[in-house]
C-alpha cells in the first residue's frame, strides 16, 4: 500500500480514538456537573486536562473556589476541550482531522464507512458549547462517542482486511494505549498531591473504561486503587485494558509486511513484544506501577515514532528500487 | 405538475418540448410522468437528490480569503433525454473528432504535413503556448496521445456543435455517475420503464483504456492515478476514479524516477508504476523540463515517459489541439487526415490574428463572445450582448493590443431544458459533456455530465460561475 495512504489511516484510528476517549470522560464529567460534590467535579477537570497536557484556558485550576465559580468554569473548559478549533486535541479538531483523513483516502475506505462518519461530521460540524449545554451535554458526548462506536462496527464489517485496515486499527489501538497511560498516569500524580484517594474518583476511572460492572464481578463494591488498575491494565476479557490494546497493537504489527527498512523494521517488532510483556509479566509482580507506566508511556511514545520511520516515512536513498 | 407557466422560444431549442408545445417522443414518458407528481412529491425528490450530496460528501473545493469550502455543485433532479438515434450521431462524431485529433498530435510533434501542405498556418501552431517543443519528435504508443477527452457540445436550432475539445485533464465524468446515483434512486419506477443506458460502468470502461496504452509486455501493469492533492477542486474526482479502477491515488512526492523507470513508496518498499492517469497539468508534471518551481510533479517523469517505461494518459503536449485557435481547423483535420466529412459542426469562430476576423469581431462586439484563447472555465470572456458598453470598450481594447490572443463567436441560443426552479418548471440553458475514451479502440458510456445554467437568462454553466448539473438519460432503441 502507498506509504500515504497507510499513514491517512493510520492517523484516522488515532484521530478517532482520540475524539472517542475524550467524548467519555466528557460525558462523565458534565454528568457530575448534576449532582456530585465540587471537589469530584475539580478532580475530573484536573484530570482529563493533565492528560491530555494542557493548561485550562483561565490557567491553573483553583481548587478552592466556590461551587458557582467552578460551574460556569466547567462551561468553559468543555468548550475548550470539545469545540475550540484551535485545540488540536479538542473533540471538533480530532472529529474533523480524523473525517479529513479519510476523505483523503476515500478510496482506501468501504464507501459505508465513509457515508457515516460525514454524517456524523456533518452534524457537529457547525455546533458550539451554546447547543449543547443548557439541555443535556451529556447526551452530546454519549452520541458522538456512540457515532464512533458505529464507524469502527460499520469498518470492522465492511472494510476489507488488507494493509490499509491494518494500519487503521494500528493507529486507533497505540492511540487507546497512549490515552490510557497517560490517564492513569494523572490519576496517580493527582491522588499524591492530595495524599488520599477518594473512591469516587477510583469509580469514575472504571466507568470511563466500560469497567465497573466488571470490577464488581472479579472484586468487591469496595474501591480500591491497586484492584481498579489491575484490572483496567491486565484483563483479559475487558475490551478497553490496555493489556487487549497492546495485544492489538503487537498482532497487527506481527501481520503488516516487512519494511525496506530492517532496522527499524525489527525494532517495531521489538518494541512491541517488550510492551506486551510490560503488561503480561512485569506488571503482577512490580510494586513501582507509576515508574512502569511512565517507562510504557516513553515506549508507546517511541513505538510510535518507529512505525512512522518504518512504514511511511523511511528515507528512499537507502534502499534502492527493486 | 404542470408546465402550464413554461414558456418557449421559437429561437431557442427547447430538450422536451417541439416549437409546438408538443412534448418530443423520446421525451413523453418523462412528461407524463412529471405531470403526474404533485409539487409536493417533485419537491421532495429534489430535496432528497440534493441531500444525497452533501451526505455522500461530493463536493468541490472553492477557496476563500482564509478557509476552504467544500461545496455541493447543485444538481437539478428532472433528467434531459437523448434518444438512442441523437446519441449514435454523438457518438460516431466524437470518435470521428478524436481520431483526428489524435493524428494531428502525431503529426504535429512529427512530420507536421498538415503544415507544410498548407491546411494549417504555420503560426497558429507555433504561437500555441500548449505546444511543447520539448515532444518535438516523439510519438506516442499506439499513436494515441489524447485517451481521455471531454467534448463540450451544445444544441441549437441548427442541431449540436463542439464548443471545445477538452483534451488535458477534462473533469466531471465523476458527476455524470453521481447524477445518475442520485436521481435514478429517487424515480425508480419511471427510471426503469424509460430503459435508459448504463452509465456506471465507466470506471471498468476506463481500467481497460489505461492497461490498453500499458508499456509493451505489462500485463499486470501498476496503474497510478496521479492528483495535484486534496486542495485540487477536482479532488473528489480523482479519489472516485482512483477508487473505481483500483488505482493508487499518488501526489508527485509518493513517486521517483529511478534509472528511468517510475517507483511508488509503498509501506513495503518502492513499487514499479507501469501507467499514470495524470490529473497534474503538463506545466507541473515534471520540474526538470517544465516548471522548475512545481512541487506537484516528479523529477525526471517525461525521461521515463519517452523511453517507453512508463505510459502517461494524456500525454504530455496535448494542449495545443484544444487550443482556442487550432480548435477553428479541426474539421479541416477531419477531411485532411480522415478524408470524411465532419459529422459534428464547430462553431463559427473568428480568429482575431487574421485582420479580416479582427475587423469583424470589433464591429460586432455587442453580438459576439469573445474568448481568450489561453483560458478556460469560463474566465477572462466578454459575453458582447450581457455587457455595458463600457466593459465593452475596455475589452476592445485588449483585443486590439493582442489580437492573436483571442477568438470570437456568435453568440449561441443554447438550448434550453426544464429545470425546477421554486417549486415550477422554468427552462434553463444546458450544454452536455461526454467523454472519449481511446486505448486500442475508441470506447464511450453512452451518458454525459449535463451542465445547466441555473441563473434564469445565463449561459454560463461553468460550475465555477454559478452552474449546476443534471443527469443525461440516453435511451435504448
Amino acid at each position: 500500500m502507498l506509504s500515504r495512504s497507510a499513514q491517512g489511516l493510520y492517523w484516522m484510528g488515532r484521530y478517532l480514538e482520540r475524539a472517542e476517549h475524550l467524548c467519555r470522560l466528557l460525558q462523565l464529567q458534565t454528568e457530575a456537573l448534576v449532582d456530585r460534590p465540587i471537589r469530584e467535579i475539580h478532580f475530573g477537570w484536573s484530570r482529563v486536562y493533565n492528560s491530555v497536557n494542557r493548561q485550562p484556558p483561565m490557567g491553573d485550576l483553583d481548587p478552592l473556589g466556590g461551587e458557582d465559580y467552578t460551574l460556569a468554569d466547567s462551561y468553559t473548559l468543555a468548550d475548550d476541550l470539545t469545540f475550540e478549533r484551535s485545540n488540536p486535541d479538542s473533540v471538533w479538531s480530532c472529529f474533523a482531522l480524523g473525517r479529513e483523513n479519510a476523505r483523503q483516502m476515500r478510496h482506501c475506505i468501504s464507501a459505508e464507512m465513509w457515508t457515516r462518519l460525514n454524517l456524523a461530521y456533518l452534524r457537529i460540524q457547525k455546533l458550539g458549547i451554546q447547543d449543547i449545554w443548557s439541555a443535556s451535554p451529556e447526551s452530546f458526548y454519549a452520541e458522538t462517542a456512540a457515532e464512533i462506536d458505529t464507524f469502527m462496527g460499520v469498518a470492522s464489517a465492511t472494510m476489507y482486511r488488507d494493509t490499509g485496515w491494518r494500519f487503521l486499527q494500528l493507529g486507533r489501538f497505540v492511540e487507546r494505549a497512549q490515552r490510557a497511560v497517560a490517564l492513569f498516569l494523572a490519576q496517580i500524580a493527582a491522588d499524591r498531591l492530595t495524599e488520599e484517594y477518594s473512591e469516587a474518583d477510583w469509580t469514575s476511572l472504571l466507568r470511563a473504561y466500560h469497567a465497573f460492572e466488571a470490577y464488581d464481578r472479579r472484586y468487591s463494591v469496595a474501591v480500591e486503587p491497586g484492584q481498579v488498575l489491575d484490572l483496567l491494565v491486565t484483563d483479559p476479557l475487558l475490551p478497553y485494558s490496555l493489556r487487549r490494546s497492546l495485544d492489538m497493537v503487537a498482532a497487527e504489527i506481527a501481520v503488516i509486511h516487512a519494511s525496506p527498512n530492517a532496522q527499524t523494521s525489527d525494532a517495531v517488532h521489538q518494541l512491541a513484544s517488550r510492551l506486551v510483556s510490560l503488561v503480561h509479566s512485569d506488571w503482577p509482580v512490580r510494586e513501582d506501577r507509576g515508574d512502569l507506566l511512565q517507562q510504557m508511556s516513553a515506549d508507546c511514545w517511541e513505538l510510535h515514532v518507529l512505525v512512522t520511520a518504518t512504514y511511511f516515512d523511511y528515507p528512499i536513498a537507502d534502499f534502492p528500487a527493486r | 405538475m404542470d408546465f402550464d407557466s413554461y414558456a418557449l422560444d421559437a429561437d431557442i431549442y427547447d430538450e422536451m418540448f417541439l416549437p409546438d408545445g408538443r412534448p418530443r417522443e423520446h421525451c413523453r414518458e418523462l412528461y407524463e410522468a412529471l405531470k403526474r407528481l404533485s409539487p409536493g412529491e417533485l419537491g421532495s425528490i429534489q430535496e432528497r437528490v440534493t441531500r444525497s450530496f452533501s451526505n455522500e460528501g461530493i463536493t468541490f473545493t472553492v477557496y476563500g480569503d482564509d478557509e476552504a469550502d467544500e461545496r455541493i455543485i447543485p444538481i437539478d433532479c428532472v433528467p434531459r433525454v437523448l434518444s438512442g438515434a441523437e446519441w449514435r450521431l454523438l457518438e460516431s462524431g466524437l470518435i470521428q473528432r478524436l481520431t483526428a485529433l489524435n493524428r494531428f498530435l502525431e503529426d504535429i510533434y512529427g512530420e507536421a504535413r498538415i503544415i507544410t501542405e498548407g491546411v494549417i498556418p504555420v503560426e497558429v501552431v507555433r504561437e500555441c503556448p500548449q505546444y511543447r517543443v520539448e515532444m518535438r519528435g516523439f510519438s506516442a504508443p499506439q499513436g494515441v496521445w489524447v485517451a481521455i477527452c471531454g467534448t463540450d457540445l451544445v444544441r441549437t436550432n441548427d442541431g449540436f456543435q463542439v464548443l471545445e475539445d477538452n483534451l488535458r485533464v477534462p473533469s466531471g465524468v465523476s458527476y455524470m455517475i453521481a447524477n445518475r446515483k442520485a436521481v435514478k434512486t429517487r424515480m425508480r419506477r419511471l427510471y426503469r420503464s424509460s430503459r435508459v443506458r448504463d452509465v456506471e460502468h465507466y470506471g471498468r470502461v476506463l481500467l481497460a483504456t489505461l492497461r490498453d496504452l500499458a508499456p509493451t509486455g505489462q500485463s499486470d501493469p501498476g496503474i497510478a492515478l496521479l492528483t495535484p492533492g486534496v486542495y485540487n477542486s477536482a479532488f473528489y474526482e480523482h479519489m472516485f476514479l482512483a477508487r473505481e479502477i483500483g488505482a493508487e491515488l499518488v501526489e508527485g512526492r509518493d513517486l521517483l524516477v529511478d534509472d528511468g523507470f517510475v517507483y511508488m513508496r509503498t509501506t513495503t518498499g518502492l513499487r514499479r508504476v507501469d501507467v499514470i492517469y495524470r490529473r497534474v497539468d503538463d506545466d507541473f508534471l515534471d520540474p526538470l523540463v517544465f516548471r522548475s518551481d512545481s512541487l506537484l510533479g516528479v523529477p525526471g517523469l517525461l525521461h521515463a515517459y519517452k523511453r517507453g517505461n512508463v505510459s502517461l494518459v494524456n500525454a504530455p503536449g496535448t494542449g495545443v489541439a484544444d487550443d482556442k485557435s487550432v480548435y477553428a481547423y479541426v474539421p479541416d483535420m477531419i477531411r485532411y487526415y480522415l478524408s470524411e466529412e465532419p459529422l459534428l459542426a464547430n462553431v463559427e469562430t473568428y480568429l482575431c490574428r487574421r485582420p479580416e476576423d479582427l475587423e469583424y469581431t470589433l464591429d460586432n462586439l455587442e453580438s459576439l463572445v469573445v474568448k481568450r484563447v489561453g483560458e478556460s472555465g469560463g474566465y477572462g470572456m466578454l459575453v458582447g450582448p450581457h455587457a455595458t458598453p463600457e466593459e465593452r470598450e475596455a475589452y476592445a481594447a485588449q483585443v486590439r493590443a493582442n489580437p492573436a490572443d483571442f477568438v470570437s463567436q456568435p453568440v449561441l441560443a443554447l438550448s434550453r431544458a426544464p429545470c425546477l426552479i421554486e417549486g415550477r418548471f422554468e427552462p434553463r440553458h444546458v450544454d452536455l459533456r461526454p467523454f472519449v475514451l481511446y486505448g486500442r479502440e475508441p470506447r464511450l458510456v453512452p451518458g454525459a455530465f449535463c451542465r445547466v445554467a441555473l441563473r434564469r437568462g445565463s449561459l454560463v454553466v461553468n460550475s465555477s460561475q454559478g452552474g449546476g448539473g443534471k443527469d443525461l438519460w440516453v435511451l435504448e432503441d
